[in-house]
Order: structure tokens, then sequence, then C-alpha cells
């Protein structure tokens, strides 16, 4: 990400924030969803998309950062702390969970992470002191920097900043030596091994700062939720955190934003669409199969992903404008293409 | 005497883990897809036979007449969805296979509703006693037929052309592909042979176990069972859904009152939940650390 395309997220960012107010508390509702889900998807889609370490238990990491924060919350502490906190606990959790990655590849390690799902998932119903069971744990509001944010405008302005931060973060990881061996292990683990690169290691800073920043986003899930509950982090919460990423595009983090909108913003619209019909289980079953086929269709038309579609578009724009720009960007794309494969 | 009570139970069981998880590891084989629609392949087997059975239909023709709709929808489906995705990267070809797993439970879900069904019986009720351990026809009824099955599939895929046809695509498909066997064809095959696996493993369960949409969830299951028994070895899925089976049956009767007498005791936690969920879980993260490949696998080599 240069230095230009900073600003223009930085711009968009703050025009988001100057627009908030005259959203609505529904319109405010949806900014801080898809931001948070931006946030959760970015993570993974560092993981998978960057670091080619298939991961089926995302939403299980999102239920730890969501009870770790919940918990530094209610004792207290200020919803800062909480979820730096919340991202602590999910990153170490994570490099558990990446720990089988150093001598499993591919689809085994992916079994495993479900394995882990599954473990986790037993875990948030079983130790009820910090988890309070099938119940679930209700969080308090905290003040944010001391501010009271508690509202739907605050979450939205707090997940937006957050997003944005994450964003240039990664992006600036990405331009790092830890970033370009990600990469590198995702293409070829010989190769890294060969150049010297200590893959271990390696693959648990991804599993750490994938996990650090999945915490934090559970973490905002569980103050705008004001509750965690085992069944909110369950298998199909990993799976929609996957179907994102690939629906945005793998290794692409406009992809990962883009991805979050349309996986949560589909069942919305579904819905709504949903209940001018029949009763609420008509409701969930069409939302889910629009939701099935559609993923189906666009995986087969489209399994770069909608961010491949959006800059091959955007070629086609200036084909027709200017041949001369038409080059540069090109290559660049096509090197993207590349990046994107597994 | 409890225990051998238990491991009947285990088995019959198993033995249905052992012929859903025989489909998955029969496509991964042929085109390395890791089908994670199983679980709704055998839920919609088992949805299709009650509903086939509530129109009036025999239960024994109801279930063979699914069992062939399955059959039908797994080509359908690898025709319609996988075909095109030949190229797609392989976490993709997986989400689709989730997307059809998501559009199988919706389908089930607008047609039969949420709740739990109580499954026609598919055998005579009643029992027998050997020397103490009574076993139901259900259990004698799931454990035969999938025995039965497991064996002629296995012997199918040994000594029949198609079955050469088909371990000749798994082994390399670049050289089936070059003695002009139709590879696209073989692997429509194997998701037929899968789906119908499934179809009648799923109608089994739901008559051990009743019918809801949980019965999708045995897809998942079924992973445990092909990585322990090696993705790539059909007998080491057969073996590994038997000691899986064992082994959950011998967890919730055995070890969880154990564990929970030994915390009531010593600490105040009441309850260990379900246990015998995630022990099949638990089991699968030991062994792949242990031995990557799996049980009975072979090592893959990894070339640049």
């Amino acid at each position: 990400m240069s230095l230009r395309q900073i600003i223009i997220l930085i711009t968009v960012a703050l025009a988001v924030m100057v627009v908030l107010p005259g959203l609505g508390r529904y319109g405010a509702y949806i900014v801080y969803v898809v931001a948070i889900a931006s946030i959760g998807a970015l993570a993974l889609n560092l993981l998978i998309g960057y670091c080619g370490q298939i991961s089926f238990c995302h939403g299980g990491l999102l239920g730890v950062g969501a009870y770790a924060a919940g918990n530094i919350g209610n004792a207290g502490q200020d919803m800062v702390v909480a979820l730096v906190g919340a991202g602590i606990v999910t990153a170490f959790v994570s490099v558990m969970i990446g720990l089988p990655a150093l001598r499993l590849r591919g689809l085994y390690f992916a079994i495993s992470t479900l394995a882990a799902q599954f473990i986790l998932e037993y875990l948030f119903r079983l130790i009820e002191p910090w988890t309070h069971g099938v119940s679930g744990l209700l969080i308090q509001p905290a003040p944010f920097f001391g501010l009271d944010l508690s509202n739907d405008r605050g979450y939205a302005a707090i997940a937006v900043g957050l997003l944005v931060m994450s964003l240039i973060a990664v992006s600036r990881l990405l331009r790092t030596d830890l970033g370009r061996r990600f990469i590198l292990i995702r293409d070829s683990e010989i190769v890294a091994r060969g150049m010297g690169v200590n893959v271990a290691r390696t693959k648990l800073w991804a599993f750490a700062i994938s996990g650090f920043l999945a915490g934090m986003s559970g973490g905002l899930l569980a103050f705008t939720s004001r509750i965690a509950a085992p069944e909110a982090f369950e298998i199909a919460l990993s799976v929609d955190y996957v179907a994102m990423i690939i629906v945005g595009g793998l290794g692409s983090l406009p992809g990962a934003v883009i991805g979050a909108g349309f996986v949560v913003l589909l069942p919305e619209v579904a819905q709504r669409i949903g209940e001018t019909f029949g009763a609420a289980t008509q409701t969930a079953a069409l939302r889910e199969m629009v939701f099935g086929l559609l993923i189906i269709l666009f995986l087969i038309h489209e399994p770069r992903g909608l961010n491949s579609l959006a800059s091959r578009a955007v070629r086609r724009l200036r084909r027709t404008s200017g041949p001369l720009s038409n080059n540069k960007r090109s290559s660049a794309s096509d090197l993207e293409m590349t990046q994107a494969r597994l | 005497m409890f225990v051998l009570q238990l491991a009947v139970a285990g088995i019959a069981i198993g033995s249905v883990y052992a012929l859903i998880a025989l489909g998955i590891v029969l496509i991964y084989k042929c085109s390395g897809v890791v089908n994670f629609a199983q679980g709704g392949y055998a839920m919609l087997g088992a949805f299709i036979t009650y509903g086939l059975t509530s129109v009036g239909l025999p239960s024994v023709i109801a279930l063979v007449l699914a069992i062939a709709v399955m059959g039908g929808l797994g080509a359908l489906t690898q025709i319609l969805v996988l075909r095109p995705m030949l190229k797609a990267p392989v976490v993709a070809v997986m989400m689709a296979t989730l997307g059809i797993l998501i559009t199988f439970r919706a389908v089930c879900l607008l047609i039969w509703g949420p709740d739990q069904i109580g499954f026609p019986a598919l055998f005579p009720i009643g029992a027998i006693e050997l020397s103490g351990i009574f076993m139901t026809y259900n259990y004698i009824a799931a454990f035969l037929l999938s025995a039965i099955l497991c064996a002629g599939f296995l012997a199918f895929y040994h000594y029949t052309p198609i079955g050469l046809m088909q371990r000749c695509t798994a082994d390399n498909t670049r050289a089936a592909l070059a003695v002009g066997i139709h590879v696209s064809n073989q692997v429509t095959i194997a998701w037929t042979a899968s789906a119908m696996l499934a179809g009648l493993g799923g109608a089994l369960l739901a008559s051990l176990n009743g019918l809801s949409l949980g019965l999708s969830n045995i897809g998942l299951v079924a992973f445990p069972v092909i990585v322990l028994g090696g993705m790539t070895s059909l007998p080491g899925a057969v073996v590994a859904g038997l000691v899986l089976g064992i082994l959950q049956a011998v967890t919730d009767g055995v070890l969880t009152p154990a564990i929970e007498r030994f915390l009531r005791e010593h600490t105040d936690i009441y309850s260990v939940g379900t246990l015998q969920q995630v022990i099949p879980y638990a089991l699968l993260v030991l062994v792949l650390l242990v031995r990557p490949q799996g049980i009975f696998g072979t090592k893959e080599s990894e070339r640049v």
C-alpha cells in the first residue's frame, strides 16, 4: 500500500465518520458489523491468503477474543485495555493451534484446525467461571479512553478506526522481511527452507499476528453485542470467514473488506426480502439457500474473488481511456493474480 | 460385560462412520478434492427416505429409491459444480463443497423444518441376547449392511474394470489420461458412489438416532476417521471408523462418568459436557502430531 493509498483510505474513513451521525442507528449498525467482520477477515486472509495455512477455526478464535475482552471489560478496565488484552490472549491461543502446522502441511493442517474449532467450542461450554457456559457471558459497556462511546455510532467510529489501523499495519507488515517470508512459505515451503528462512518461527509469527487481529475483532464483537455465547462461535462462523476471504479474494487486502461486506450484508438483505414473504423458519432457510447457492455460483465463475473482478474492470476501463497506463497496471495485477494462487 | 455392551453399539455406529468416510476417501483419491458436503448427502439421503415413506412407500423400497436419487444428485453436483472448478485454488474448491452443504441444509430446513423427526423403522423392532449382551435388530442390521457394502465396495474397487480405472485415475491422473481413461467421467463415478454410500449411511444413522438437521454434522465426524485411517487408504477408513465408534461409546458410557465422579470428589466441577463429541478430535490432533500421514497412510513426498 503506497502513501497515496493510505491517504485515500484515511480520507474514506474520515468521510464515513462524518456521515455517521446522519446514518441513523441501523446505518451505524451496518457500518460497525461490516468493519468488525473486515478486521476478522483481514486476520484470516493474512493466515490463509498470505501465509498459505488453511484454517477452519477462525470462529473459535473470535470467540476466545470475545470472552477475553468480556472478562477484562467486566473487571472494570477500559475498552482499549480489554481489546489489546483480548488480542494478546487470542494470539497465544492461535500460536497453540499453529503448533501442529510445524509438522503438518496443507490439508492435514486444515483438518487439525477443524479439530481445534470443536475443542474450542467444547471448552466455551465447559469452562464456566470464564464463559458462563451455555447461557453466555453478559458484558457491561466499557469506556473507550475514558469516553462513553457505548452506542451504535460510537461503536461504528471505533470499528472503522481500528479497521483502518489494521489495514495500514498489515500492508506495512507485508512489505517487511517477515511479510515477504510469509508469502514465500505460501508459495513453496521447500524453497523457503532452502533460502534459509526459519519456517517454524515464521509460521508461528503469522499465527500470532493473525490471532491478535482476530482477538480484537472478537472483542469488538463482544462489546457491541453485549453477550458472548458459545453458539455464536461455532463452525458455521469459521465457514463464513473462509467464505469472506475467498469471495473477496485470497491474498488481497481490499478483498477482505469486500468479502466481509458481501457475506455480512447478503443475509441482511435476504432477511429483509424474506420477512415480506413468510415465517421465521422459511426466512432462515431461504437466507441460507441464497447464501449457499451464491457462494457456489460465485466460486464457479470467479474463483479468484471479487477483488480480481474489480481490478479487471478497472483495467478494461483504463484500456478504453488510455492505452499508455495499461501496461504497468496489468503487470501489477498479474502479479496479484499469481500471488492469489495457493 | 457393560463395556462389551457399549462396544456392540460402538461397532454399529462405527461401521456407519466407515461407510460415510469411504465416500470422502474415494473422491479425495481420485480428484484431490476434500468433500465437506458428505454429511449433507447423508442428511439428504435420510430425509428423502423419510419423505418417501411418509408418502406411503414401504421403508425398504423408499431406502433403495433414496439411494438411487442420491447417486444421481452426486453425479449432478460433480458435473455442475466441480467440473467447472478444475483449475480453481484448493481452498476455493473446499469452500464450494461447503456451499453445497449449506444449500442442502437450507433445502431440508425449508421442507422438513428444524425439529427432530421420528424415523420410520427400517428393520423389525426387537433384540437378541447373546450371553448377557443385548443386540437390537437395528444395530445388527446397520452393522451387517455397512459391512457388506464396505466389503462389496472394496471388491468392486479392486476386481472390476471400472474399479481398475478408478485406481488408475487415483494413482496418476496424467498416466490415466494417456492410456485413454476419461478422467472426468471417473470422477463423476466416484461422486455418484460416494453420495450413494453417504445416503445409505445417513438413513442407517437416522434409524439408530433419529433424524434432524444435526445429522449433517456426521460429515465432520468423518474427518477424524479418514485422517486417522490415512487420507488415501480405503481399508484404513473402515478400521478407523470402527475404532472411533467404539471409542465414542466407551467414552460416553465409562470414561465420562468416571472423570465426573473424580472431579466431583476433588473439585467443584460437576460435568464435563459431551466429552464423546470432542474425543475423536483430540485423538486426531495427537495422532497427527506423532504420525502426520495417519496410521495407514503413505507419506507424500513434496516436489518443488
